[in-house]
């Protein structure tokens, strides 16, 4: 019965109903929205970063993620190439050669990562060749070379136009090789794009004097869950000459701005919760001092301040459930359309990809988030109503009879 | 059973004290049909209100059954009003948003009364006071004398020794107030539940067996038929 009079209590003044209802709606709308659109971005990143370039494991000679020197190559690369092959889970292998150098033209140098590629096998590692805006993803010729079109505008060059890398040797002397650019690529991420360039792996390890060795093997998993296991695997099956890397050591900055997601929301329920915790106050304030009389009346006929504390209480959860069930179903079905068809920032797409944030972003739907605003929602509601609760109580019955 | 000792009741109005109970001295016998009468402001509320335990007195001591109500806490008091006391008030004061078989069901439900028992008390007692067509109706949808019938039906369904009421009449017409009058001297005749009610009606007076009349917060007559 205190559960029905609650419930019936809520619908005496409809319009009042509804509008904490609209608030309670538009907070929890705002919280799966804000956390979807969170994870969506911290995820598009870390996703972003392995799929352009950082794969999920890298194996190198031990010491070369300290110092990537070429002289630090893969010793006994056909071995490891078998013994990976062999490893279950491990779905596709890249090798490349990895050395610091300069790209330069007749009038402009510039600074960058060489990698030395096997065009086959990066394509199954990353989303290289499905970023080249302009010619070709290799064509199998000798020297060619992609690189990014903010690189090719601040060098001034263009499509089939030559530049020549230099690099340090394994010797130690200069090498350096003319190379036709047939293609040119963008990535999400513009700090990647300025500072690396693509060569075949053929063409890198004759002209760093590499002879048939590598630097790095790349590796994608079968299954993005157990990458750390496989990781410990590979390592484990290798041994103490090789370093092998996840893409949680390899990034460990986004690594961590994904787990700091969570904190990131907290305050984010904190600023929702604050401006919708005065409005439904207010609100329940009303409510309550509207009934004072029939509390009065409640009291003289014995019913205790614990249950009609509680039956106020009662009303409240009522409101947070109803409410946050309209809000998730609105915020879900808003979230899970967005999550197809994206949310387009093309307005800030330079400053985004300056983080590796395409300008399209997909918020991601997750289902603890949904858990979470509800049960934050519910509590405000409980929380807003405690005051007028309190309030209600305090009064003599006589006091309250007498309220008008 | 009930005994009133020296009580006084003073109110702040604005910042000045007014006295609305001075010095009263009484004692209230069971099966009583005790009427309190005297002109508006002369205390008969206050009173009620002290009997009831639904406001504390400036001094003096109101004793239930031989207990001091001034010892008791605020959950022995609610205890007290929901086992001991029925209370009928002048404006009906029903739950509104509860049906009349629901206002009388909701005392037993305080109580602790199962589900099924107190459903069965609540319509007897309905039938029993010939309002059972009332029973799925909201307050709302009856009329002062129906609502005053129901909040009576309320009042006695827990059994209690004694029934409050504060002016019933004063919001129904001669004939309706007349009807409750009789019912609540049946009640308290077929069930031997002590009345004291008030009123400055001289035709719902005259229906007590015992007058108190106030002034000025003063007992001033009191006299048994």
């Amino acid at each position: 019965m205190f559960l029905k009079l609650a419930w019936r209590n809520i619908w005496r003044n409809k319009k009042r109903s509804v509008i904490i209802l609209i608030s309670i709606v538009i907070g929890i709308i705002a919280i799966i929205f804000f956390e979807a659109l969170s994870v969506g971005l911290v995820n598009q990143m870390l996703d972003n970063q392995i799929s352009i370039h950082t794969a999920h494991i890298q194996v190198h000679k031990h010491g070369f993620n300290d110092e990537k020197l070429v002289q630090n190559y893969l010793p006994n690369v056909e071995e490891v190439v078998v013994n990976l092959r062999k490893i279950n889970k491990v779905k596709f292998i890249s090798r490349r050669v990895i050395s610091y150098g300069l790209i330069t033209t007749a009038e402009n140098s510039s600074g960058i990562l060489i990698v030395g590629v096997v065009p086959e096998e990066e394509r199954n590692i990353t989303k290289i060749s499905e970023y080249v805006i302009e010619g070709n993803y290799f064509l199998k010729n000798k020297n060619e070379i992609l690189i990014s079109k903010r690189l090719a505008k601040s060098l001034g060059i263009s499509l089939n136009e030559k530049i020549v890398l230099l690099a340090s040797r394994v010797d130690g002397k200069v090498g350096s090789e003319l190379f036709r650019v047939v293609g040119i690529f963008q990535t999400p991420n513009s700090a990647f794009d300025k500072s690396t360039i693509y060569i075949n792996l053929r063409d890198a390890q004759e002209m760093l004097g590499l002879g048939n060795n590598i630097s790095e093997i790349t590796i994608i998993s079968t299954n993005v869950n157990e990458i750390m296991m496989l990781k410990e695997n590979i390592a484990h099956k290798l041994g103490p000459n090789y370093e092998v890397l996840s893409y949680r050591e390899l990034i460990p900055s986004l690594v961590m701005q994904q787990e700091m997601t969570g904190s990131w929301m907290l305050i984010i329920y904190v600023i929702i919760g604050l401006a919708m915790i005065f409005g439904i106050i207010n609100t329940f304030l009303m409510s309550v001092f509207e009934r004072i009389n029939e509390f009065g009346v409640l009291k003289a006929i014995g019913m205790h301040n614990r249950k009609l504390f509680l039956m106020i209480i009662y009303e409240a959860i009522f409101l947070g459930i109803l409410g946050s069930f309209i809000g998730s179903v609105l915020g879900l079905t808003l979230v899970i359309y967005l999550s197809k068809v994206g949310l387009n920032f093309a307005v800030f797409a330079e400053g985004l990809s300056a983080w590796g944030i395409a300008a399209i972003i997909y918020p991601e739907v997750e289902l603890t988030g949904v858990v979470k605003a509800v049960i934050v929602i519910i509590v405000i509601s409980v929380l807003a109503s405690m005051y007028p609760a309190l309030k209600a109580l305090r009064l003599q019955p006589v006091q309250a009879i007498r309220h008008i | 059973m009930i005994k009133v000792v020296n009580l006084k009741k003073i109110y702040q109005d604005n910042g000045v004290p007014v006295k609305a109970l001075d010095n009263i001295n009484l004692d209230f016998e069971k099966r009583e049909f005790t009427v309190i009468a005297g002109p508006s402001g002369s205390g008969k509320t206050t009173l009620l209100n002290l009997i009831g335990a639904l406001d504390l007195p400036t001094e003096g001591k109101v004793f239930f059954e031989g207990e001091d109500l001034s010892l008791k806490s605020k959950s022995e008091l609610a205890e007290l009003r929901l086992y001991k006391l029925g209370f009928v008030f002048q404006a009906f004061n029903l739950i509104p948003v509860l049906t009349a078989l629901e206002n009388v069901e909701f005392t037993m439900i305080l109580m602790g009364v199962p589900e099924e028992e107190r459903h069965e008390r609540a319509y007897a007692i309905l039938e029993e006071l010939k309002i059972a067509e009332l029973a799925n109706k909201r307050p709302n949808e009856m009329s002062g004398g129906q609502q005053q019938r129901v909040a009576v039906a309320r009042a006695i369904v827990t059994n209690p020794s004694v029934v409050l009421a504060d002016e019933p009449t004063a919001n129904l017409d001669s004939d309706t107030g007349t009807q409750l009058m009789n019912l609540m001297e049946k009640l308290n005749r077929d069930k031997n539940i002590t009345f004291i009610f008030s009123s400055h009606d001289p035709v719902v007076i005259e229906r007590g067996r015992r007058h108190i009349i106030l002034r000025d917060g003063k007992v001033v007559s009191d006299t048994s038929k």
